[in-house]
């Protein structure tokens, strides 16, 4: 038994515009996690849809429910299906793909986002596995190739490798690390954990401390 | 973390413990999520507002209509011939009905509605919640417990199985929808935990090998009315076991048999808008009408 649904409000909610929790509620939270990713204003906003998605997108209103996840709009937001008019108000131009064959991240609710500005370029792969719950199955960071196990919550930190411990020590207080992968290159050091458990806002703020730069998803 | 992984689990840690399923649900709540229960209690009653403002609005005035034009204003229709008319399945089976219909006809619309376990079933659990509020004067705090009982169910059923229409079709998202309700239903009325896990094994098994075959890849044909079946159905389910009814095949084995049926299930009738009613000379025709044009891959 794989363990995604791990509180009472992943199956009673979200509260959220209709019409499709997989297909809307779940295209924001994908959204919303490639805009954390990616935490600066982005240009340009790629999706590449697979398998249901690419057949049903039009339909379930997982456009704009994309767009409204990386603008920052949660899924009950009464603004979420105008998001596509505020991106084009916010400068940020939008192109859905749908493509053909299986998905490759192996589920068929799947879309691939890539979000770029003229510094960077980030690439989240994830699926809606249902009633608004999400996996990211890949990320492309930094010149990174993150694999994650999928189911959330995921935390990302970049920094100095010597304080790599010192954040572990204290997760490992709060909740158990299912997955903890490292990245390197010359430049950067970036830590992959995948928990067990969602944490709390003031235990994701004391995980900051040292950490050039951290991502809760 | 602990997480109760089977039905027979949590049946077994509520006779032992002398809880009910809905209590048990709420300590797991805040022991995994740190939450008070105040917090938890709390999240619950909002999501109960949703579901309360959802039927409303979906059998007020004319109703809810999506912009399609493919569904809206059969609740109302509903509210009127229940007024004049006298059914033939009786007034609280049609009473929910209404309300089941009326949520998911918001949900087309794209409003606002609280996704149990998904928005395509959304109008399942209110369907029967709010029908028996009426039926049984159920109290605020029988309503939240509701609630819960069908998450404790709903969280078994989306770990071991799925409720995704994309990898296991309607039986997952109306057929787990309307298990939970069944459970709940229960409960409420006074049942053992056992009872409740006797009737969502009937009103799961009773949906097995229901297709997701939407019009145009739409939550509308057929998805609203399925709602009214699940939340029918649930309420048959929960009198079949608090009558003494049992299932013969154990809640956890319906559960398997769903998930391995889901995955049998060809891709077409998954969710994709390509087979099943979707597929019909009428449906195909109505696509064209709503797209204009067939996709096209890259």
């Amino acid at each position: 038994m794989v363990l995604n649904y791990k509180s009472v409000f992943d199956i009673i909610g979200p509260v959220m515009i209709g019409p499709s929790s997989s297909h809307t509620a779940g295209a924001v939270a994908i959204g919303h996690a490639a805009r954390k990713i990616f935490h600066a204003p982005a240009t340009t906003l790629t999706v590449r849809y697979y398998e249901s998605f690419a057949e049903t997108h039009r339909g379930h209103g997982t456009d704009y429910a994309l767009v409204a996840g990386v603008l920052g709009l949660p899924p009950a937001d009464p603004q979420v299906p105008n998001a596509l008019t505020l991106a084009q108000q916010q400068g940020l131009a939008v192109k859905f793909i749908e493509m053909a064959g299986p998905s490759p991240i192996g589920h068929p609710n799947t879309a691939i986002v890539t979000l770029s500005n003229e510094q960077r370029t980030i690439e989240v792969a994830g699926c809606s596995i249902g009633g608004g719950t999400i996996e990211i199955r890949r990320i492309t960071v930094d010149g990174f190739e993150l694999k994650p196990s999928g189911p959330l919550p995921i935390l990302l930190v970049w920094g100095a490798k010597d304080n790599d411990q010192r954040i572990q020590t204290k997760l490992a207080k709060m909740t158990k690390i299912m997955r903890q992968q490292s990245y390197n290159t010359a430049a950067k050091h970036l830590v992959e954990f995948d928990l067990e458990r969602s944490l709390q806002q003031h235990e994701v703020d004391s995980l900051q401390q040292g950490a050039a730069e951290l991502v809760y998803l | 973390m602990q997480i109760y992984a089977t039905i027979a689990e949590l049946v077994s840690a509520a006779e032992t413990a002398d809880l009910s399923l809905s209590e048990l649900m709420i300590q797991q709540e805040v022991a995994n999520s740190g939450n008070s229960r105040d917090e938890v209690w709390a999240g619950m009653e909002r999501n109960l507002e949703a579901m309360a403002a959802a039927v409303k609005r979906g059998s007020t005035g004319e109703g809810a209509f999506s912009k399609t034009g493919l569904t809206g204003g059969e609740a109302i229709k509903l509210k009127n011939y229940r007024a004049t008319h006298q059914s033939l399945s009786g007034d609280t089976m049609l009473a929910a009905v209404q309300n089941a219909i009326a949520t998911n006809e918001v949900n087309a619309a794209m409003g606002i509605v609280c996704a149990t376990p998904t928005a395509g079933a959304s109008g399942t659990l209110p369907g029967v919640l709010f029908m028996l509020q009426e039926r049984l004067n159920l109290t605020h705090e029988q309503m939240i417990r509701f609630l819960f009982t069908s998450g404790a169910l709903g969280m078994i059923i989306a770990n071991n199985a799925m409720i995704a229409g994309a990898t296991g079709g309607c039986q997952a998202e109306v057929g787990s929808a309307s298990g939970m309700a069944a459970a709940a239903a229960v409960e409420i009325a006074g049942g053992t935990p056992e009872q409740s896990a006797e009737a969502l094994a009937m009103a799961l098994s009773n949906l097995l090998g229901l297709v997701c075959d939407p019009i145009a890849g739409l939550v509308e044909l057929p998805c609203v009315k399925r709602n009214a079946i699940g939340a029918t159905n649930a309420l048959i389910s929960a009198d079949m076991a608090l009558a003494g009814l049992t299932n013969k095949i154990p809640a956890d084995e319906v559960v398997g048999a769903m998930k391995k049926i889901g995955e049998d299930m060809p891709q077409t009738l998954r969710e994709t808008g390509r087979g099943g009613l979707a597929a019909t000379p009428t449906g195909i025709k109505m696509k064209m009408r709503i797209f204009g044009q067939d996709r096209d891959f890259e």
